[in-house]
């Protein structure tokens, strides 16, 4: 399904770069990138350091959602997203969402989160890139029955500010270090840093 | 002997049709605007200092009241400007926004999905610290 | 020296809107360097930086026909310094491979072709063909922007036409309409 029916279409500025960009850390294989054509709804995000630094400028200080946004993008250098939603399930292939975790088994980086459901398919893998003590970049790549998103955040961002964003935007207070204490669910633990 | 000897015109149009003008990517002027604002933001910064030191002559005093005053003549054409500029800023706000909130859905996700399986496993059986013995 | 004057000033450049030049002209600015380099990210950065440049140099301009002119011969140095810097590689001419059926002249594939062609070119030749059939402007206008003789613009239009048109005919066989 096109995206033109996509209800989101008013906010999506599809800034189409080529399938390799040259600031986010996530390269999507070709056969993600041709998701769009099929997902009903698609919604791509490539902002870059200049262009976050000029749209918080619009940001309010009224909204207190906006507010703390303004706070959270104020030193990162990109945010980048694709998420797409599919009418029916097996839209997509594992293999390929395998491809793009791949990118993220090196040492500079940590899954802090590797979740896989058989019971509803649903698998979610968040990995940090931790450095002097703040998050470089965040990738979320979250791999449900009809819908597929990766997420990359370049940092840096301070532990505590992503932590005190419990409740907006939804997002949780995370722990960074490993839970070590309660091993992770179906995870490779050799990928645990 | 090919068409294209026979009418040379074939191949300047073929020429035509294959280096006509395509459109440029996506978000092509947002992102063009956005690096000129923060170039702006650069030159500003190094200019403020010497364009006050010229004031304290009277003859650029006065040139500088003229040109406010020219400036003022021409400022609904620029305030028009920026009433478009901000509609484009506006449309970048959302996304910025829309994409943080895909961020924190996923990362609640994820934790959700953390705490169903911390709820879900069993508790673990104390062991017997030692063995009865027969008599 | 071009045809017709560049001080023939149909809009006063002070009224005129930066983001609405951009819009304007960033078909033309984009398609000169993705046609000159073939390589979309690299043609990107380049038209962006071409309309920094104009960004910065707006007040010395006078009129619409001058920003266009401007736009026109910053975009065609800056495609041959990135080019020289970058050490973009070419496909030689001999190399493009031969189809084996007969194409029509709309058909992609022939543009496609087409497309390869004209990259392989040399650099200035290259610019000229594509000034010449993607802006169609005269000779004369194109030494302007080249800052060449009309004579040299002339001579490797025709040289590049002739090159152009023994390719095509040789690894396209007929084509026709």
């Amino acid at each position: 399904m096109s995206t033109k029916t996509c209800k989101l279409v008013p906010f999506i500025l599809l800034l189409a770069f080529p399938a390799i960009l040259r600031a986010q850390e996530l390269k999507l294989p070709p056969g993600v990138e041709k998701l769009a054509s099929k997902a009903k709804e698609t919604v791509e995000v490539n902002m870059d350091g200049p262009m976050l630094h000029w749209a918080s400028k619009f940001l309010s200080a009224e909204d207190p959602e906006e507010r703390k946004a303004a706070k959270l993008v104020a030193n990162l250098k990109g945010i980048y997203v694709r998420s797409y939603e599919f009418s029916d399930e097996g839209a997509y292939s594992a293999a390929d969402v395998e491809v793009v975790r791949a990118q993220f088994r090196s040492p500079e980086w940590s899954r802090v989160v590797g979740v896989r459901s058989e019971r509803d398919g649903d698998n979610v893998d968040v990995f940090f890139k931790l450095e002097n003590e703040k998050i470089a970049g965040i990738v979320i790549i979250s791999a449900e029955a009809k819908e597929l998103t990766f997420v990359n955040i370049i940092g840096p961002l301070e532990v505590d500010q992503l932590a005190d964003l419990g409740g907006e935007f939804g997002i949780p207070k995370l722990k960074t270090k490993p839970q070590s204490s309660k091993p992770m669910a179906k995870a490779d633990k050799g990928e645990q840093k | 002997m090919t068409e294209t000897n026979k009418n040379p015109n074939l191949l300047e149009d073929a020429l035509r049709n294959a280096v006509r003008r395509e459109d440029a990517p996506e978000g092509f002027v947002l992102k063009v605007l956005a690096r000129a604002e923060q170039q702006n933001s650069a030159a500003n910064d190094a200019q403020r200092t010497s364009w006050l030191s010229l004031f304290s002559q009277p003859a650029l005093r006065w040139s500088a009241v003229a040109a406010v005053t020219i400036a003022m003549a021409i400022g609904t054409i620029y305030y028009r400007n920026l009433q478009r500029q901000r509609a484009e800023g506006e449309a970048a706000k959302q996304q910025l926004m829309l994409a943080l909130r895909i961020a924190g859905s996923k990362l609640q996700l994820a934790k959700e999905k953390v705490n169903e399986i911390n709820t879900s496993r069993p508790e673990p059986q104390p062991q017997n610290s030692s063995p009865r013995s027969r008599s | 020296m071009p045809a017709r004057s560049l001080a023939d000033s149909t809009l006063d450049i002070a009224g005129v809107d930066f983001a609405d030049l951009v819009r304007r002209y960033q078909s033309m600015v984009f398609s000169i360097a993705q046609h000159f380099l073939t390589e979309t990210a690299a043609a990107e950065e380049l038209a962006q930086d071409v309309f920094l440049q104009l960004h910065a140099t707006l007040p010395t301009l006078k009129s619409e026909e001058h920003v266009k002119f401007w736009l026109r011969k910053v975009t065609a140095h800056r495609c041959i310094d990135f080019q020289r810097r970058r050490k973009l590689p070419q496909v030689s001419l001999d190399e493009a491979p031969e189809p084996m059926t007969p194409a029509q002249s709309s058909d992609p594939l022939v543009a496609r072709r087409l497309q390869q062609f004209v990259a392989s070119l040399p650099e200035k030749p290259r610019l000229i063909v594509i000034l010449r059939y993607q802006e169609d402007m005269l000779p004369e206008d194109i030494a302007a922007v080249l800052a060449m003789p009309v004579a040299t613009v002339k001579s490797h239009l025709q040289r590049s036409l002739a090159l152009l048109r023994d390719k095509v005919t040789r690894t396209m066989g007929q084509v026709t309409i």
